[in-house]
């Protein structure tokens, strides 16, 4: 990389940089902290409070950490959270799998047929969330779905499975739906990430008599690691994201809450707790700092690489 | 090349039959909204599924178009009613139009004001970000890095309220300024400025060309490709952003074709048919623009990953 | 190349600015801002005739209120009476509410609001949200008004927050074609429309060894529809959902506890989380199930999505209404109480409009038509004058269920805590469907209820 800086700037020369420099995020900055930075900051801050939907005013009364206490004895948070956390376990590492080999597979054939796999594996995420719940549900449909006549069909099931409506399976099915519309992006990323893999380096392997598995872990695999590491920061994104997927296809319900679900819930839901803003953002600052913790994770990783 | 073995030719007949498999698969929640949206009454309410519809019929986009009768067009200036004496600045109406065709306009311009200001706004901070060497540019970043991941719902009831503060509530800015605002785009526009030659910028200084003049001549046909995948990046995104929708629109004449349908759905006894055809209307403008800007997408959007 | 790119921009810009609508009629933190709103010029609104202003109402799926053709009929010939105009948005069950509160958090509640006492006089009403509308009802009103719809409609503290539009008894239904095929109509009573609950183990068993699949649905994905799971619970064997002075909650009652256990021991009744009263009713239609407990007589006077026509399945099955079973056949049926509320926006002039309008559907001679239009029965015997008890008349099956209104029991979804109430119920229901003890959830479940009522 040029990198050109000198370790002394001139300080005519360093304020000018400072001046030009956030004049061309100002425009960039006035959204993000407008939109994103400020009602964080008061989140964070009414997280602290009893602040409700009841009261006009936007700060309630202080009452320090004990929305954070409450928080963590309450059962429907704590599933929430577990069940958050099953979301992102288990699609990032399985989306990533998947969607090397499926490159793998891929990458070298030819030309349109490449093109046609790319778009195919693409369509899900473009057929729009609320476009591709829709669908799904019908086809989870226990009565009159596609999937239950098929294995009924196949003779693999004697009884309809109720699929988002027993806990055992809730989860799993919305999982297998995040999983068709997370595949698309990596699959273009590796892709061209194996078509880019230095070919010198690989017939340099061969040479040295290494097989294809090896050639793979130790060539390829390592240069593709920049692109796996983007991968995972925008599946992890991306798996935070199900909100649409959890309130139309089960409301929660049958094992499938999540934080993000929960927060929702308790802000609008016409329940004797609902309209506790409060608490509903001491929800959004512990999600916060797991995705933060898990963002400088991944960040701290990247570096080291 | 080597002569391959029997062993890896028998692996790839295999992954050629799991690859076609899989792409059925992925193509088949498409193919069962288009059919369900073309499929007439009795096919629909079937018990056994109906794999390729008995006939074709426009049925269910009648039903759609009836369902909801709102203005076509409505103008809305946002902070407009701050100048105006507290009166909201509403320009135009149009003619009475079926919901379904205002929501898609609506989702439309959405995405579109959306993926513009987005693309303006990150390519100058990315840039910045990249070349310049300000005070308190590692401090920025890093906040930018971990505001990435963060769900909205995080902040959903300061923006709501904000949103309301500003009169913005149930009006289509209330979507559009928090997706511009989510610091995506600037880090990937900062990850594409970074291979942009120091030594061509140095040169276009010592040319005598301004700040201005050299982001849009030099920095912008650069990174134009990077624009045009976050350009289609934030069209999508914005296009999928339901859970903004739900909470910023609250009127008919306002919501989107996804939030519409959603609430088709949420109705009671609503049929699948309908349910379809509101699908393929909300699905098919994204896939046209995917499938245009395909190759400018898959180029863009590698060309920003690989360079960690 | 520079211009250009400026120009492009700017242009693109204006136009995105140009495109995106916001509406004229959000009120709450500067509720005048609307009122001098220039109307747009819809050719279908009639013109205002004296008076003005807009007014914004929320509805619920009550009835034909639901439906966009049918309201604006109404409200057209309203605007055109009194120059009031008036705008509709139709809520959902499914998010309805989240939706009138996150407009209340965004202070942009509507000015009217259709729904009944659990939601508009326990819960916003209670969090002082809406008008207290007392002014507006006078002895002879009170006299001609349904006195349990005016007591669920009247607040502890005396406020009224809803004025009574319709009222009608939820109820069950069974697909009677399906029936005879099982050989199990003998187990209905068609004149009276109920049965007791032996019949219906019966029926249910008979059904069940016909079809091999559930034939009922204990349907507990969230709280749309759950009168109709409260009431089958309830009267299987005699049970009590809440107290008669509606301060507690008694479903841990053991005959509910022994309901819960019957259905849960037969193979045709499923536990469905699956699904929502809406849902039911959809696979109901569809022939799947051949009972629905979710029902009231505008369901059974709506055709179907497939257009087979009223009263009759999609594949033109005939639907029978009929009371839940009990044990001695008479059964009590969970009332349905629906009528107007008015938000506080701090805002006479509207709050006045708004109760024009209340006034207009609620106790005129329009009344007969907004009662039409929601498929029910009138709250009130007449409506200054109008002689409200016989509109019906011309209505075989509106007579028919007639025989159902003496079996309507005690409104006891104003009880305290409801809301949170309905969360528990459905909860419960989910984990029962998933086998948990069934004595120990229902047991944990009402003491969280009542834990909210407290």
């Amino acid at each position: 990389m040029a990198r050109q800086s000198k370790p002394t700037m001139s300080r005519a020369l360093q304020r000018r940089e400072n001046i030009s420099g956030y004049l061309f995020l100002l425009p960039s900055l006035i959204f993000f902290i407008g939109f994103v930075v400020i009602p964080m900051i008061i989140c964070i801050v009414t997280s602290l409070t009893d602040a409700n939907m009841h009261d006009q005013s936007m700060f309630g009364n202080f009452i320090g950490f004990s929305n954070f206490t409450k928080l963590m004895a309450d059962e429907t948070f704590l599933e929430a959270l577990k069940n958050t956390f099953i979301i992102v376990i288990v699609s990032v590492p399985t989306v990533c799998a998947f969607s090397l080999w499926v490159s793998s597979a891929i990458y070298k054939l030819s030309g349109p047929v490449l093109s046609a796999f790319r778009c195919i594996f693409y369509l899900p995420v473009v057929t729009g969330s609320v476009a591709v719940t829709v669908v799904w549900k019908w086809m989870y449909d226990n009565y009159t779905g596609i999937f239950n006549h098929v294995l009924k069909g196949a003779g693999l099931i004697d009884q309809n499975i109720n699929w988002l409506g027993d806990s055992r399976y809730a989860l799993w099915c919305i999982i297998l739906i995040l999983f068709t519309t997370s595949v698309g992006q990596p699959i273009v990323l590796y892709v061209s990430a194996l078509g880019n893999v230095d070919q010198t380096l690989v017939e340099a392997a061969e040479v040295d008599g290494a097989n294809s598995f090896q050639v793979f872990w130790q060539v390829k695999w390592a240069q593709m690691m920049p692109t796996t590491l983007y991968i995972l920061v925008i599946t992890t994104i991306n798996s935070f994201q199900c909100f649409a997927l959890i309130q139309l296809l089960t409301k929660g319900g049958a094992g499938t809450n999540t934080v993000m679900y929960h927060i929702y819930w308790t802000a609008f839901k016409l329940t004797e707790q609902a309209g506790h803003f409060g608490y509903a953002n001491a929800m959004g600052v512990v999600l916060a700092i797991f995705i933060g913790l898990l963002s400088a994770l991944q960040f701290k990783l990247a570096k080291e690489k | 090349m080597k002569i391959e073995s029997g062993r890896s030719r028998a692996y790839k007949i295999v992954s050629v039959i799991i690859l076609v498999v899989l792409a059925f698969l992925f193509t088949f929640p498409l193919y069962w909204i288009v059919t369900g949206a073309f499929k007439n009454g009795a096919d629909i309410n079937a018990t056994k599924p109906i794999w390729v519809p008995t006939e074709w019929v426009m049925n269910n986009f009648d039903k759609l178009m009836k369902q909801r009768s709102v203005p076509l067009w409505e103008v809305y200036l946002p902070f407009g009613s701050f100048f105006n004496g507290g009166k909201k600045v509403l320009l135009t109406a149009g003619p009475e139009a079926p919901g379904a065709i205002r929501w898609l306009i609506n989702a439309v311009l959405m995405c579109v004001a959306a993926m513009l200001l987005t693309c303006l706004t990150a390519a100058m901070a990315g840039y910045a970000l990249a070349k310049k060497r300000f005070n308190g540019r590692a401090i920025l970043f890093s906040l930018i890095v971990c505001a990435m991941a963060l769900p909205k719902q995080v902040i959903l009831i300061p923006l709501l309220k904000e949103m309301s503060a500003l009169h913005l509530y149930d009006s289509l800015w209330a979507v559009i300024f928090p997706t511009v605002g989510w610091p995506f785009g600037v880090f990937l526009m900062k990850q594409f400025s970074e291979s942009i030659p120091g030594e061509i910028l140095e040169a276009t200084r010592i040319d005598g060309a301004s700040e201005l003049k050299t982001f849009t001549t030099v920095v912008m046909p650069m990174i134009k490709p990077g624009i045009g995948a976050l350009a289609i990046f934030t069209f999508i995104n914005c296009w999928n952003d339901y859970f903004m929708q739900l909470v910023m629109l609250a009127s008919g004449s306002n919501f989107t074709i996804p939030l519409g349908i959603a609430t088709l759905q949420a109705e009671t006894s609503i049929d699948n048919g309908l349910l379809m055809a509101g699908a393929t209307l909300a699905a098919a403008p994204i896939i046209i623009v995917f499938l245009i800007f395909q190759k400018y997408f898959t180029q863009g959007i590698t060309m920003g990953a690989v360079k960690g | 190349m520079k211009k250009l790119l400026a120009l492009v921009l700017a242009m693109t810009m204006v136009m995105a600015l140009v495109a995106c609508g916001g509406n004229n009629d959000s009120q709450g933190s500067t509720p005048a801002q609307d009122q001098q709103q220039t109307e747009p010029n819809t050719p279908d609104t009639p013109e205002p005739a004296a008076g003005g202003g807009e007014l914004t109402l929320w509805t619920y799926p009550i009835g034909d209120w639901g439906k966009e053709e049918k309201v604006k009929a109404i409200t057209d010939a309203f605007t055109a009476d009194t120059g009031i105009a008036v705008k509709v948005e139709y809520l959902a069950y499914a998010d309805g509410d989240d939706k009138v509160n996150s407009a209340i958090t965004a202070k942009s509640a509507p000015d009217l609001i259709m729904e009944g006492p659990e939601r508009l006089v326990t819960n916003w009403g209670d969090k002082g949200y809406l008008v207290d509308l007392s002014d507006m009802f006078d002895d002879t009103d009170r006299g001609e008004i349904n006195a349990a719809a005016m007591t669920a409609c009247t607040h502890p503290n005396g406020s009224v927050y809803e004025y009574p539009l319709v009222v009608t008894a939820h109820c069950m239904a069974v697909n009677l074609d399906a029936f005879k095929e099982a050989g199990a109509d003998q187990y209905l009573d068609l004149e009276n429309h109920t049965w007791t609950t032996e019949n219906f183990i019966k029926a249910v068993d008979a059904l069940y060894a016909h079809f091999n699949a559930p034939v009922g649905a204990v349907f507990c994905k969230g709280q749309g529809g759950d009168q109709g799971t409260r009431a089958l619970v309830n009267n299987l064997y005699g049970g009590t959902f809440a107290t008669a002075s509606h301060d507690q909650y008694t479903w841990d009652d053991p005959k509910n506890i022994q309901a819960l256990e019957q259905l849960k021991s037969m193979p045709g009744i499923a536990f469905d989380a699956s699904l929502e009263g809406g849902d039911e009713i959809k696979v109901f239609y569809q022939g799947i199930l051949k009972m629905a407990f979710c029902w009231n007589i505008a369901q059974q006077l709506n055709p179907n999505q497939a257009d087979t026509g009223a009263g009759l399945t999609a594949s033109g099955e005939e639907i029978v209404f009929m009371g839940f079973p009990s044990e001695s056949g008479k059964p009590a049926l969970q009332g349905g109480i629906w009528g107007f509320g008015i938000f506080d926006n701090g805002d006479q002039a509207k709050i006045d409009n708004a109760k024009t309008f209340i006034k207009w559907m609620c106790d005129s001679e329009h009344t007969v038509d907004a009662v039409k239009t929601a498929n029910y029965f009138a709250a009130r015997s007449s409506a200054e004058g109008t002689d409200l008890s016989g509109i019906w008349a011309d209505n075989e099956i509106m007579n028919q269920y007639q025989v159902l209104m003496p079996y309507l029991g005690d409104y006891y979804q104003v009880t305290k805590g409801w809301a949170g109430a309905r969360t528990e119920w459905w909860t419960m229901l989910q984990k029962v469907g998933e086998g948990a003890d069934i004595a120990e959830t229902v047991a944990t479940y009402a003491a969280n209820a009542n834990a909210n009522a407290g």
